[in-house]
């Protein structure tokens, strides 16, 4: 990993587009400010893990869900709709 | 057209029909094409299946067909109103403790058929919202 110092009003650049500059500093906090391409994704790396975590126990890797599971949810949501 | 086999179904789709995902999936970067498929006998769930890896897919469904007040977005934003909402569903083998992911949508362009992922960090939206009980 690349460790770097910088101050307040300091920034470093990633790649060609991505710019974080180091805003303010007080006591453990730090706070960035981040510019990137309207495609590129910034997140809480915390918020990034979870939702990360929720997709993969999401994912369905074989065939492994019950059609007695889907028929059951299918008429609970249809109930719920009438 | 192209074919897709789910749980020993067979379904055909066609190129202008793939969904673009540039960045993939959040923590999924590999989910970066994949096909919308309804399951007719189980609406409103759908497959949501990577084409390049027919064993990756999820369950998705439109959130508002379960929860109708669903507003991912606080503000009227007639961009964001035109797209398609898709929320994942973690399915559970007891159907009643399986759970819709509000937080994190998917939203499609059905023009443009590219999609993303998004967090909805200022909302009080669950990851895993429990279905509604009767």
């Amino acid at each position: 990993m690349l460790v770097l110092s910088r101050r307040a009003g300091q920034k470093i650049v990633i790649g060609n587009e991505i710019v974080i500059e180091v805003i303010s500093v007080s006591g453990e906090g730090v706070r960035l400010g981040i510019s990137a391409p309207n495609e590129t994704s910034v997140h809480r790396y915390e918020v990034f893990t979870d939702i990360q975590e929720a997709n993969r126990d999401a994912e369905v890797v074989s065939d492994e869900i019950e059609q007695s599971t889907l028929e059951n949810l299918s008429a609970h949501v249809r109930t719920k709709q009438k | 057209m192209s074919m897709i086999t789910i749980k020993e179904k067979e379904y055909t789709y066609n190129e202008s029909e793939i969904i673009n995902f540039a960045e993939g999936l959040i923590g999924l970067p590999e989910m970066r094409r994949a096909v919308l498929i309804p399951m007719d006998e189980y609406s409103p769930f759908c497959w949501l299946t990577s084409v390049d890896d027919e064993k990756s897919r999820f369950v998705v469904v439109n959130p508002r067909e379960i929860f109708a007040g669903y507003e991912p977005f606080a503000s009227n934003d007639s961009a964001a109103s035109e797209m398609q909402a898709l929320a994942i569903v973690k399915i559970s083998s007891d159907w009643q403790k399986t759970t819709v992911n509000l937080r994190a949508p998917i939203f499609i362009n059905p023009e443009t058929k590219r999609g993303a992922q998004f967090v909805l960090t200022e909302s009080s939206y669950s990851l895993a919202e429990a279905l509604p009980q009767n």
